[in-house]
């Protein structure tokens, strides 16, 4: 199929390895999210709390520089797990309209025009489909959640000294798990809705729905039915109930932030029950073609 | 050889609804045709053939595979342009052609380099940093062709390839696919309503009906068959077309005189002429014709379509 003879010519050279084709569509994903500025700048503007943290760190470790700064002693608070929470908690709100401003639009695209019979034309599943694209969010929260909360404690570690690391090493696990689950959480939502609505402002719109209106609705059910188990459907809350229990917060400081509301195991059988909510819902509607059943 | 694709038995049920029914049949033309009214399951056959529906019964086999267990090996393999608008609009068309390049496994260079050349092929080299939401229909149907070569496939599924063209589109795009089809690396198979385009392309064509094979015939071998057909228009005269059929003709009369002759090798046109002279019939109007590809068409959708047999050469002779 040489230009200058436009002729068709099959193609007998080399081909990648199956197991990789799905990192095309990451890559192709990662690439057309980027070529929008407002969202490379809000993907800059992520790593800003990281710099702080750091910053903070390397003040709380370096007397010089608190003499510089001129606040001595009196910098406030400890870099602990409880630390950590916060530091996670504050770039998980961040990843999250990361997530809900680009996740979407990755599938919706794809569905406005009917391109996926497409991709599933080609030699990918549609588990494969998904997971290139579900790789874009996790690359992402990946680069803005754990990967600098792991820099932040080995910093951290290497500024204290040895002991501090084997004493502490359970929270480097806590950060990976802790993050991992909100990152496959947030990704999932994010594409289950976009391939139920099929309109990536609408799909947007729903994601922000499930993490702001339904703990609003919880609420309510809780006054009305005057009980907790309404907080059930407070995605984010039961996340922070896995977080608080992984991060190990003491009973008092989890009562105190409200942490306790539902037991653990009720707050895993939330998540779950998400979780494989979204799985159902990717697996009846993500197909090259409909069908109308009669 | 493996036939390029064979049925056996295939059935497809969606919803309640039987679309595909016990299918049989082999096709190995070099581009095949396939043809039905709407809901007859065209599309759906397609869509069995890519593995986006899974037979209830049967199998379907491609290049001697059977579909469902060698589902990867044969996307790989297959090339496809469907028949709705599928594209990704804010992407420039190469983009796009590069990108279905790499997912059907062609490593980056060599998909930027094919994506270039195919899009050269079609036609619409100087479109191709264009985004795709801003091409009219024709540049649209071109780009979704030129996806679905750019992998070099050896089979290519087009559905419905000239819909929504003009005449010089449409030619365009019926030229492309027979020179796809002559370079004999690459075998296609059309779907379309549009018995012309199937007739100036394909050397086979499978006729479905309900979810049936109406038809399955070669037009290469009937194009090449020596068979005779004449239209007459003749006065009344009784007993003409018993001794035409005496003579080893088949004929049928289709009212106000008109009369359907096949001719067998072994009988001349004077043995007609003098039939007629026997019975004082006068010949008004004579008039040598094969059958078209429509005729083909009109006699499958009127006749009873074949559950499980083929009815090979439906042309050859049978009126």
């Amino acid at each position: 199929m040489a230009v200058y003879k436009r002729t068709y010519k099959a193609y007998h050279g080399r081909l990648t390895p199956a197991w990789s084709r799905f990192t095309v569509l990451t890559r192709y994903g990662l690439s057309t999210l980027f070529s929008s500025r407002p969202f490379t700048a809000y993907t800059v503007l992520c790593f800003m709390p990281f710099l702080v943290g750091l910053a903070y760190i390397y003040i709380v470790h370096n007397a010089a520089a608190q003499a510089v700064l001129g606040v001595g002693k009196t910098i406030p608070g400890t870099v602990n797990n409880v630390w950590f929470l916060s530091f996670l908690g504050f770039e998980a709100g961040m990843g999250f309209i990361l997530a809900a401003w680009g996740g979407p639009g990755m599938i919706t695209k794809d569905f406005a025009n009917h391109s996926v019979q497409l991709y599933l034309s080609r030699p990918i599943s549609r588990t494969e489909y998904l997971l290139g694209k579900v790789s874009v969010l996790a690359a992402l929260l990946s680069c803005t959640t754990w990967i600098p909360a792991l820099l932040l404690f080995f910093v951290k570690a290497e500024l204290q000294g040895h002991g501090w690391l084997w004493e502490n090493l359970w929270m480097a696990g806590s950060i990976l798990v802790g993050c991992l689950i909100w990152i496959a959480m947030i990704s999932l939502v994010s594409m289950a809705v976009a391939v139920w609505v099929k309109w990536r402002i609408a799909a947007t719109a729903l994601m922000l729905g499930i993490f702001f209106l339904l703990p609003a609705l919880g609420q309510v059910l809780d006054l009305i039915l005057r009980t907790q188990w309404g907080s059930l459907i407070n995605i984010t809350h039961m996340m922070s109930i896995v977080w608080a229990h992984l991060f190990r917060l003491k009973a008092i400081e989890r009562q105190s932030s409200g942490f306790d509301v539902v037991p653990l195991w009720a707050a895993w059988a939330s998540l779950l029950s998400m979780c494989a909510a979204c799985f159902w819902l990717l697996d009846r509607k993500l197909r090259a073609r409909e069908v109308e059943r009669s | 050889m493996p036939a390029t694709i064979e049925m056996q038995n295939l059935t497809v049920q969606l919803g309640s609804r039987i679309i595909l029914n016990q299918l049989n049949g082999a096709l190995s033309g070099r581009c095949i045709g396939l043809l039905g009214p709407n809901g007859s399951g065209k599309s759906t056959l397609i869509n069995t053939l890519l593995g986006f529906y899974e037979p209830v019964a049967g199998a379907a086999r491609i290049f001697g595979k059977e579909v469902k267990s060698n589902l990867r090996e044969l996307r790989a393999a297959i090339g496809y342009m469907p028949e709705s608008d599928a594209f990704i609009a804010d992407m420039t068309g190469v983009r796009f052609v590069r990108y279905m390049a790499e997912l059907s496994g062609l490593p980056r260079g060599e998909a930027m380099e094919r994506a270039h050349e195919a899009f050269f092929y079609v036609g619409l080299g100087e479109a191709r940093y264009r985004k795709l939401g801003t091409y009219s229909l024709g540049m649209k149907q071109l780009a979704k062709l030129a996806q679905a070569i750019a992998h070099g496939p050896k089979l290519v599924l087009l559905d419905e390839p000239t819909n929504g063209l003009d005449p010089e589109a449409r030619v365009r795009m019926l030229q492309l696919v027979r020179e796809i089809r002559d370079t004999g690396e690459v075998s296609v198979l059309i779907s379309s309503h549009l018995l012309r385009d199937i007739e100036e392309c394909c050397d086979q064509v499978l006729i479905l009906k309900d979810g049936r094979i109406a038809a399955l015939c070669n037009l290469e071998e009937e194009r090449k068959a020596n068979l005779k057909f004449l239209e007459l228009e003749v006065t009344q005269g009784n007993g003409f077309l018993e001794s035409v059929r005496g003579l080893g003709c088949e004929c049928a009369s289709f009212g106000a005189g008109r009369v359907r002759i096949v001719l067998p090798d072994n009988i001349d046109l004077r043995q007609i002429y003098r039939t007629a002279a026997e019975h004082e019939v006068q010949i008004r109007r004579m008039n040598y014709r094969r059958d078209t590809l429509e005729d083909i068409f009109l006699k499958a959708m009127a006749g009873t379509p074949q559950v499980a047999s083929v009815q090979q050469g439906s042309a050859n002779g049978s009126l």
